[in-house]
């Protein structure tokens, strides 16, 4: 590992990586736009300058060089010495960051990217907080450039971030760069929009104001939001998010940098597939069927019936008890579940629920994959599944044997963002005479079923998912379970007779014990606190 | 929303067209043996485009696109970066006006106002009937003979205002002393 000095410390840094990374690495807070680790380095915006030590080939002598040297270029090699905390380089920072603010409205309270624009926090820090510049601004009317996005080009800096991001990463190039010198503006081929699977990101990636996204327009300030670490159930992959949340409930999804699977990026079908958790039609109260109406019931009374159903032995049929585990659960919930289940009645089946997929794997230049599966524990559940044995089927398998009418009693978890009971298997479960529905939205079992139980979303769980790849990952809860609904694990553990609060953790050192694969967790590293 | 923006999604189909002849396409083929990749015909193609059509209308940057194989955009990008490629319809004949320093100083700025005046149109306007469109560049490369214009290919040398009128109605005013390259217009094959 290539030792450098940063400003007279010794910093040891990974090789090959620019001394702009290495410098963010070690916590310095050097101004940048144009870097980004996982773009290609175009050395344009002129605020990473550094000095740096060369011989002077007059006196052979190690100095100081005169000019100053892009750091987003320059790789670390052992022994460089170089400084950013020089009258030369402030003053280079002060002129790029007046430049910048030449053009650039000041139209901050009604930018959404106030809060956390790039452009505040540099001129804050080492910019004029006055400009000399007396003639008109430049004015751009807004650009409609895709579905999802609104370009403000009078507040571009022109990192070209979003166009390298849209060459390199996504392939499909729909911004460019129009125009020359002071004239220059992002922009795409009118008629051909910037409509790409991964295109969310370019919001997140513009260091300013510039490119908005619809969604969030206008809806919140920043400021006013938190963030809880998640990870993202609209594929098997895995990506790792923030969820921007408050009170009011989500406001928007960003990336969570994760070296191993979505890097700095994530799709379109995570940044957006949050809407579900506030559709008015959730279910917000358990039902039990009396006659021929679902009934509100009290949580307190489920349990008891649960048992009493799930335990009774058939005469006539082997393994009469069945609990569908739903790849959209956490592996601590389909573990309890399934736990719930085979201490009733040891031979239960246990079935994967529905997987649902759409269309084919896309992969993308650089690597990065949408996955055709949506839903994000599959993996986790045919573990524990594999692990606990016994009488198992698949999804499939369950209704053909439902139809049948083998099944007495079964519990269905759903808790899909979209409606998943198709005919099939609306007329397969309503042979079962005494089917408990666990799911987040109305559906066509609510006419079969003999309990209804109101799911709630991941963002107001906890727990883990393991993604397609086997790799373990936690997520925080965002938001409390909807009022009069209890989380799926805490009702989970109360079936089981655990008493007090569930907590995926603990759960998870159980399971540990019994099966290692959850002994460790993967927590992606946190970014630089000065990169974005 | 109450300001003004401008829709880039969607474009009129009067905006599109014209699109390139199956003989243009042709011509812009037998460039690909010339260069090592497809990209690098870019340039070359928009010449030909310019030539064929007057201007590069977004759908012949479509069609370029499609030939070579690059995302539209790409197109836009080279296209937008040279003033000599027009984006909407010229008319017959292209006047260039000098706005660089020399040509300032041997009284461009004269020249201009009454071109302009002369003209009835401004910058990267078209005549009503049709016969002038008219724009500024920032040099064209000729400032020993400043002030200077341009007519398509024709560099009229140290014009002064009152030389406008005997430009403007000689009908040969754009004719080139010297002949194109054949090298341009015929590619050899390789």
């Amino acid at each position: 590992m290539p030792k450098i000095i940063i400003d007279g410390q010794t910093v040891e840094c990974r090789s090959g990586i620019p001394v702009l990374q290495a410098a963010l690495e070690a916590g310095l807070a050097v101004p940048h736009y144009c870097y980004h680790p996982g773009l290609s380095v175009v050395a344009s915006c002129r605020l990473c300058l550094m000095e740096m030590k060369m011989r002077d080939p007059k006196t052979g002598q190690m100095d100081w060089a005169p000019k100053l040297f892009p750091s987003c270029q320059t790789p670390v090699r052992d022994g460089l010495e170089v400084r950013f905390c020089s009258d030369p380089v402030r003053d280079n920072q002060q002129h790029v960051m007046e430049y910048y603010l030449l053009n650039h409205p000041l139209d901050c309270p009604v930018c959404d990217k106030a809060g956390e624009c790039y452009l505040q926090d540099y001129t804050e820090a080492s910019g004029p907080a006055t400009s000399r510049m007396v003639e008109d601004k430049t004015k751009n009317p807004k650009k409609d450039i895709g579905p999802h996005t609104l370009l403000y080009q009078d507040r571009c800096v022109l990192c070209s971030r979003c166009v390298r991001f849209c060459d390199e990463i996504t392939g499909s190039g729909e911004l460019a760069v129009v125009g020359r010198g002071s004239r220059c503006e992002i922009d795409v081929l009118p008629g051909q929009p910037l409509q790409n699977p991964l295109q969310g990101n370019v919001v997140d990636l513009c260091p300013v104001g510039a490119l908005l996204d619809k969604d969030f327009l206008f809806k919140q300030r920043v400021w006013l939001l938190r963030s809880a670490r998640s990870v993202s159930p609209a594929d098997s992959r895995g990506q790792t998010i923030w969820i921007d949340y408050n009170e009011a409930g989500i406001h928007r999804i960003r990336p969570r940098y994760n070296e191993k699977v979505n890097e700095w990026w994530i799709t379109d079908e995570a940044r957006f597939g949050w809407k579900h958790v506030h559709r008015r039609d959730r279910l917000r109260q358990p039902r039990i069927r009396q006659g021929t109406a679902l009934q509100p019931a009290r949580w307190e009374e489920l349990p008891a019936l649960l048992r009493t159903w799930f335990s009774q032995p058939s005469p006539t049929v082997p393994n009469p008890i069945a609990a569908i585990l739903s790849p959209m659960l956490t592996c601590e919930e389909a573990w309890l579940l399934a736990k719930f289940a085979r201490s009733l009645a040891p031979q239960a089946t246990l079935v994967l629920g529905h997987v649902p997929t759409v269309g084919q794997d896309q992969t993308y230049p650089k690597g990065f994959t949408i996955k055709a599966e949506k839903c994000p524990n599959r993996r986790g559940v045919e573990t524990i599944l594999q692990h606990l044995g016994g009488p198992t089927a698949s999804f499939q398998e369950f209704l053909g044997q439902a139809v049948e009418g083998r099944f007495r009693a079964a519990y269905v978890t759903g808790g899909y963002p979209n409606a998943w009971v198709m005919d099939p298997i609306a007329t397969a479960l309503a042979k079962i005479p005494f089917l408990v529905v666990h799911d987040l939205f109305p559906s066509a079992l609510d006419a079969v079923a003999a309990v209804q139980i109101p799911g709630s979303a991941w963002a107001e769980r906890e727990g883990t998912f393991m993604n397609c790849d086997g790799l373990l990952q936690p997520f925080e809860r965002a938001l409390p379970p909807l009022e009069g609904v209890k989380a799926d694990g805490q009702f989970f553990s109360e079936l089981l007779g655990q008493p007090g609060l569930f907590r995926a953790r603990t759960v998870r050192e159980t399971m540990a014990a019994e099966l290692p694969q959850f002994s460790e967790v993967f927590i992606p590293r946190d970014l630089p606190k000065h990169a974005h | 929303m109450s300001w003004r923006t401008i829709d880039r999604r969607t474009v009129p189909l009067d905006d599109l067209d014209p699109g390139l002849s199956a003989a243009v396409k042709e011509k812009i083929r037998s460039f690909f043996p010339r260069y090592p990749t497809r990209r690098a015909v870019l340039l070359p193609a928009l010449h030909i485009a310019q030539d064929a059509l007057g201007y590069i209308s977004l759908r012949a940057m479509r069609e370029i696109a499609e030939l070579l194989e690059i995302p539209p955009s790409a197109v836009l990008d080279v296209v937008a970066f040279y003033t000599h490629f027009w984006t909407h319809p010229r008319g017959r004949k292209t006047i260039v006006l000098c706005r660089s320093l020399t040509c300032e100083l041997m009284g461009g700025g004269r020249v201009r106002e009454a071109l302009e005046q002369r003209l009835g149109i401004g910058e990267h306007e078209t005549t009503p009937d049709g016969q002038w469109s008219y724009m500024t560049e920032e040099c064209l490369a000729a400032c020993e003979h400043a002030p200077c214009l341009l007519i398509d290919e024709k560099l009229h040398k140290a014009v002064q205002v009152e030389d406008l009128d005997r430009i403007l109605v000689d009908a040969e005013n754009d004719r080139l002393d010297l002949p194109r390259s054949t090298l341009f217009d015929a590619p050899q094959e390789t």
